[in-house]
């Protein structure tokens, strides 16, 4: 690019927006400098440098060899730098990769237990469905600490909410409903996306259909989604309330066709339905409600 | 301006070069999970559109792209899938392919591992039922970033219980 068309570049460069991007600049590097900061302050310099190696990869794809190869610089530099570890596994995660992952995930934890436990453990639910070793490293880690275990990796769930899925799935529906409820009932706890539509549907398997809708009707007051509804409209057709089967399975279509629904990028949630369910429901409904 | 054009094109060549330097002597790929075309492998039909960008299939912000979701995935496995009998096999089997810029799949690869997170080798009466289902979805979308449609990695891991197929993920 010659000096004419930086000097056109420039003048399109508003000066406000030039400055707002340098300071996002600096304290983005300040921040990250920060945290390496803190392994000087514990007085290991090793590790500290080998933070300030894998610091390369920052702008780079999680996927890329340039992500990969500084973070194994970080690595020689310091071969117990745990952070590492868990950051190449990612790449391997997201793309099913299990052995590799889980290898690299293992020595994260082996080197620090107490700060990779959780999620090593949502890991395992969230892309290969390990029921049995999630529960393992949250119950593990939840003996370790004193302080609470925190949240999935993408925010969703309180992890004792998600350990009670897992009991779940693992066919231990009493003990799910128990772990769930103790949580909710937590001085501290604020409801996260779908802590109620589980719940609910826990209830509604159990054909305790009341504590059922009554769960359903909180998960609607906080994060109303079409599968809440279509749940919803489940409950009342155990009742024998065709016309709310009906008006609660309408309205999950339409929630749903909005994309007001349950979603994961990388994975499918847990009591997440389709389209296809909805509209068999709706078939069904009406033809209930015609004789 | 000669001069300037012909420094530009000294730099790209050496950009060109280093990048070739570099993926010579690293032992990565482009990117974690690419599949390179294996002639004794894979279809001759199957061509990707433009390897070097292909992406994730969730790089578009959608859970699985397929018509009909993964309900529709599902259907095809549940429904097709035979147990085979007095089986003992357990664990996970990953198929991960590449998906072109028509909606095109290729490139079938399969890693599977025991309920131990170790290597595994199924019966084959389980891996080559799944492998040819897999090979028989034709509902990729087509997917664009910006304007172009892309190239973009899928995998589907089968959980196998007793050699029932239990789970399909992601």
């Amino acid at each position: 690019m010659n000096n004419f068309s930086f000097r056109v570049l420039f003048k399109k460069i508003k000066i406000k927006n030039a400055i707002c991007f340098l300071w996002v600049y600096f304290f983005s590097n300040f921040i990250f400098s920060q945290n390496c900061n803190a392994y000087l302050y514990y007085g290991d310099t090793l590790q500290y440098e080998a933070c300030v190696i894998a610091e390369k990869r920052a702008g780079k794809y999680q996927f890329s060899r340039a992500y990969q190869e500084a973070l194994d610089e970080a690595i020689k530099k310091c071969d117990y730098f745990s952070h590492a570890y868990r950051h190449k596994s990612v790449a391997y995660l997201k793309s099913g990769d299990f052995l590799t992952w889980k290898i690299l995930m293992d020595k994260a934890v082996e080197l620090d237990p107490e700060e990779h436990l959780a999620y090593r453990g949502w890991c395992r639910y969230q892309f290969f469905r390990d029921y049995q070793g999630a529960i393992d490293d949250i119950e593990k880690l939840d003996a370790l600490i004193n302080y609470d275990i925190g949240f999935s990796q993408n925010g969703d769930y309180h992890l004792h909410i998600a350990r009670g899925l897992w009991y779940k799935a693992l066919g231990k529906e009493s003990e799910a409903i128990a772990i769930i409820e103790k949580q909710l009932a937590e001085e501290s706890h604020s409801p996260g996306l779908y802590d109620y539509l589980h719940l609910g549907v826990l209830y509604l398997e159990k054909n305790e259909i009341d504590k059922a809708i009554e769960a359903f009707n909180l998960q609607a007051e906080n994060y109303p989604y079409a599968e809440n509804q279509f749940y919803l409209g489940l409950a009342h057709k155990a009742k024998g309330n065709f016309p709310e089967y009906l008006a609660y399975l309408k309205n999950a279509k339409a929630m749903y066709v909005k994309r007001e629904r349950v979603f994961d990028v990388y994975s499918q949630p847990m009591d997440k339905i389709y389209l296809q369910e909805i509209e068999a429901e709706l078939k069904n409904a009406r033809s209930l409600i015609d004789h | 301006m000669k001069n300037n054009l012909l420094l530009f094109l000294s730099l790209l060549f050496f950009i060109a070069c280093e990048n070739n330097r570099q993926e010579n002597n690293s032992k990565y790929l482009r990117h974690v999970g690419d599949i390179k075309h294996d002639p004794k492998l894979d279809d001759e039909n199957f061509v990707a559109c433009r390897e070097s960008m292909a992406t994730q299939y969730f790089a578009f912000g959608e859970h699985l792209p397929y018509e009909g979701e993964k309900y529709e995935i599902e259907k095809t496995f549940f429904e097709k899938y035979k147990t085979p009998e007095n089986s003992t096999e357990n664990g996970l089997i990953r198929i991960r392919f590449l998906v072109n810029c028509k909606g095109e799949a290729g490139r079938f690869r399969l890693l599977a591992m025991d309920d131990n997170y170790q290597g595994k080798v199924f019966d084959k009466k389980i891996t080559d039922q799944l492998m040819n289902l897999t090979k028989s979805l034709k509902g990729w979308r087509v997917m664009a970033s910006k304007t172009d449609p892309r190239d973009y990695y899928v995998y589907l891991i089968f959980k196998i219980r007793n050699g029932e197929l239990m789970e399909i993920m992601p």
